[in-house]
């Protein structure tokens, strides 16, 4: 098995070096092909969702040259490597791969590869950036739940020259706690009165009883405390299976087999009376050589 | 018995007893110093051992994902066999009326305290956070065979400490009464205080005969369950080796080989150090062989129920860990202990000559080594042996070796228990005295004459 590992790793490393030895050529065809989605803000955020989620562990944090060391190196998509690609050839690089680069071609849509093409293209320099990174606005979020109607009453406000002031058209993620985290359960956009409700959705499951934590928070354009709420009964009942058959010996402290925990008690509360007898004895013996002063009958 | 007339040559009599059997605390040499110094020395050791171990994490010791109960645990079972012995000895010989087992109870009683203590001290030293300690007793569950064991050792513990107490007593107020000058004052105050103010009226030796008879009642079933209930920390699994309906009594008789040949040793060393020839006799040990070898037949017909029956079948997993002690990388280990600590005892025992004192305390030696290693044969290779496949794991996960760490601390134990038995053997008599000198025809009322 070890021998097999070696072989494939020692093949890997001959491949690796061997392309890296020549630049990664496109065929014309693909070359120029034209990107079928505009640029625009949407595709571009939808793009750097998608590269957040697929790319990043490799290709790091744009600009910030972070990429893990493989051999040979994933570039940095702000890079002039990067950026001197065509928009068809970007296309193809992902779609393909080489080496230690995935191909997506499978797994991730055509539409979403020019996606994410379309937010590569947001760090071309003859580009109109569409992601600025304008310094955040510090903002407060203010939240309820309705329990009755299952829905999230949201107020949000940021900080104006002249103090806080509702915040409309902000987009408000809406998850739910869990043990290992939170997970999105839904988006709203704030109202003009800065004010947004959301339903909460049949589907989302609770604790035992049927208890969730919503949590609200606005996105990273804004400083704002993130808002967890208290457990509110706007969630399914998890269904919880039993692990533990009843009548098995072995069990927790809750479904012990009752005969047990007698026996248990019985057994050792009758080991220890005897051995409280036996100490009361001594008592008596200390008793006994004070109450009498005779010596021998 | 035949009963001494003479009260002058009662007195004498008693007089020469109580010289012989307090020698133990009366000398004071630089033997015992250096006995003690070693002793100390060792603890030292074992303690910044284990203060490494808590500071550090277990870590430092052998036992990884797989072999997770290590040298503590197999150490941890052969003290709770040797405590076994307290029982058989004080209480089951006793009440069998068996007297030349007398004078071996105390002996046996200060092997039972000092293992038994041990053993409830080196699970706390298992644990990786010992700090956790109460967790065990807060957070139990009762089905649960730890807290079975838990429960079951502390109780022994207990009885142990009052079967030792309780036939003490008047020979605390004999100490009392008649070594005022010959002992330091904390001593005679401790005696004193112990002593309960002892007087020796016949409705007192009645009040110790039967807390005495109860205690010895109690400790059949306390004891048997002590070792059983350690044996089901294994039986209870499904793994191999351990997955056996006989590992109960085995365990029980497993321990009364280990713990013999314990109060053997105990027995010679206070006969030669002590000058106790004629208290511990050349009879004593010669029935203690024919006892060890009684215990060791009934171990080997359980050890071939234990090893016959699965190898007979050599079910797959079983007749991989059977393999390993066989004829794999236990086998040494495996033959060395099942020779020496079995058939050769078996063997020799048989002949008067090997019965004698010193060949017997040699012999009991070896089958004590070999009982310890035995407890590791019994926790070590099922541990490396898990049903699912070991992968993708460094290669000292698969094999254990005991650290240095683990090592020191084992002695720890050993020293620890020895210092035990020492300071017991430095505060009271080794034999009861009154029971002696009563057995020897001395009539109780000479007991409570102040000189
Ligand atoms: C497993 C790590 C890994 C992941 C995940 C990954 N890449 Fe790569 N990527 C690489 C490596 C390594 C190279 C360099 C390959 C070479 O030059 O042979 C590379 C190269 C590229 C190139 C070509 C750059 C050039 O030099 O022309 C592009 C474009 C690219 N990746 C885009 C992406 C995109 C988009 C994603 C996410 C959908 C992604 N990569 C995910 C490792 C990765």
């Amino acid at each position: 098995m070890k021998l097999k590992s070696l072989k494939i790793t020692a093949i890997m490393i001959f491949l690796s070096l061997a392309v890296s030895a020549q630049d990664w050529i496109v065929p014309d065809d693909q070359k120029n092909v034209a990107n079928p989605l505009p640029y625009n803000l949407e595709n571009v955020k939808k793009g750097k969702e998608l590269f957040l989620k697929n790319c990043k562990s490799c290709h790091g944090d744009p600009g910030k040259n972070n990429v893990l060391p493989l051999v040979p190196p994933p570039v940095d998509i702000t890079s002039e490597k990067m950026q001197k690609n065509t928009e068809g050839e970007i296309f193809y690089k992902i779609t393909h791969g080489r080496g230690a680069m995935p191909q997506f071609g499978a797994t991730i849509s055509d539409d979403d590869r020019w996606r994410i093409v379309n937010y590569i293209q947001n760090f071309n320099p003859a580009r109109q950036p569409m992601l600025v990174n304008a310094p955040a606005t510090k903002a407060k979020l203010l939240a309820s739940v309705n329990e009755q109607e299952k829905k999230v009453e949201i107020f949000a406000e940021y900080l104006a020259a002249d103090g806080y002031i509702k915040l409309p058209n902000a987009e408000i993620t809406i998850s739910a706690k869990k043990n290992f985290g939170n997970i999105e359960i839904g988006k709203v956009r704030t109202g003009e009165n800065g004010r947004a409700i959301f339903t909460i959705p049949e589907t989302l499951i609770g604790d035992e009883e049927g208890y969730v934590n919503i949590v609200v928070a606005l996105d990273e354009t804004f400083i704002a405390d993130v808002v967890t709420l208290d457990k509110a009964k706007v969630g399914q009942l998890k269904q919880v299976q039993k692990l533990i058959r009843p009548g098995v010996l072995w069990s927790t402290n809750e479904n012990i087999q009752i005969w047990l925990l007698i026996s248990y008690i019985c057994v050792t509360g009758a080991a220890w009376l005897t051995i409280g007898y036996v100490a009361f004895q001594l008592f008596r013996i200390k008793k006994s050589s004070k109450t009498e002063s005779s010596n021998i009958s | 018995m035949n009963k001494i007339e003479s009260p002058a040559e009662s007195r004498k009599m008693l007089d020469k007893i109580m010289t012989d059997l307090t020698r133990s605390i009366t000398k004071k040499d630089e033997l015992t110093r250096f006995w003690f110094f070693i002793l100390i020395m060792f603890i030292i050791v074992g303690v910044w051992g284990w203060i490494i171990q808590i500071k550090t994490g277990l870590g430092v010791t052998g036992m990884r994902d797989y072999v997770s109960w290590g040298m503590y645990i197999a150490n941890f079972v052969f003290f709770v066999a040797v405590s076994l012995i307290g029982f058989l000895i004080s209480s089951a010989l006793a009440l069998l009326k068996i007297s030349w087992a007398k004078p071996i109870s105390r002996v046996a009683e200060q092997v039972a305290i000092a293992a038994v203590a041990l053993a409830g001290i080196i699970i706390v030293m298992d644990m990786g956070r010992p700090d956790r300690f109460l967790n065990v007793f807060l957070h139990g569950r009762f089905a649960s065979p730890i807290i079975w064991d838990v429960t079951v050792v502390t109780t022994y513990l207990t009885i142990s400490v009052l079967l030792f107490y309780l036939p003490l007593i008047p020979d605390l107020a004999l100490m009392r009464d008649h070594m005022a000058d010959k002992l330091p004052k904390w001593k005679i105050k401790l005696y004193t205080i112990l002593a309960l103010g002892w007087k020796g009226n016949p409705e007192q030796y009645k009040i110790i005969y039967h807390s005495m008879r109860i205690l010895m009642l109690l400790i059949i079933p306390v004891g048997l369950s002590i070792h059983t209930v350690t044996s089901w920390l294994f039986a209870s699994t499904l793994r191999s080796g351990w997955d056996t309906t006989i590992l109960g009594p085995y365990f029980v008789a497993g321990a009364f080989v280990a713990g013999t040949a314990a109060v053997i040793i105990v027995m010679f060393v206070y006969r030669v150090r002590y000058r106790l020839k004629d208290y511990f006799e050349d009879l004593h040990f010669d029935y203690m062989g024919k006892l060890l070898v009684f215990v060791c037949l009934v171990y080997l017909y359980f050890n071939i129920n234990e090893y016959l029956v699965p190898g007979y079948k050599m079910k797959l997993g079983e007749g991989i860990h059977l393999r390993e002690l066989f004829v794999g990388n236990y086998s040494v280990m495996f033959w060395f202990v099942q020779l020496t600590g079995l058939v050769l005892p078996i063997v020799l025992l048989l002949f008067r000559y090997f019965r004698k004192p010193f060949p017997i305390m040699v012999i009991s030696f070896v089958v004590l080594v070999a009982s310890w290693l035995k407890r590791y044969i019994i926790v070590i290779p099922t541990l490396e042996h898990p049903f699912l496949p070991v992968q993708n794991v460094p290669d000292h996960f698969k094999h254990y070796s005991p650290t240095s760490t683990e090592i020191m601390i084992t002695i720890f134990s050993f020293v620890s228990a020895m210092l035990i038995i020492t300071i017991l053997a430095k505060l009271f008599p080794v034999i009861t005295m009154w029971e002696y000198a009563e057995e020897k025809g001395i009539d109780k009322k000479y007991f409570s004459e102040k000189p």
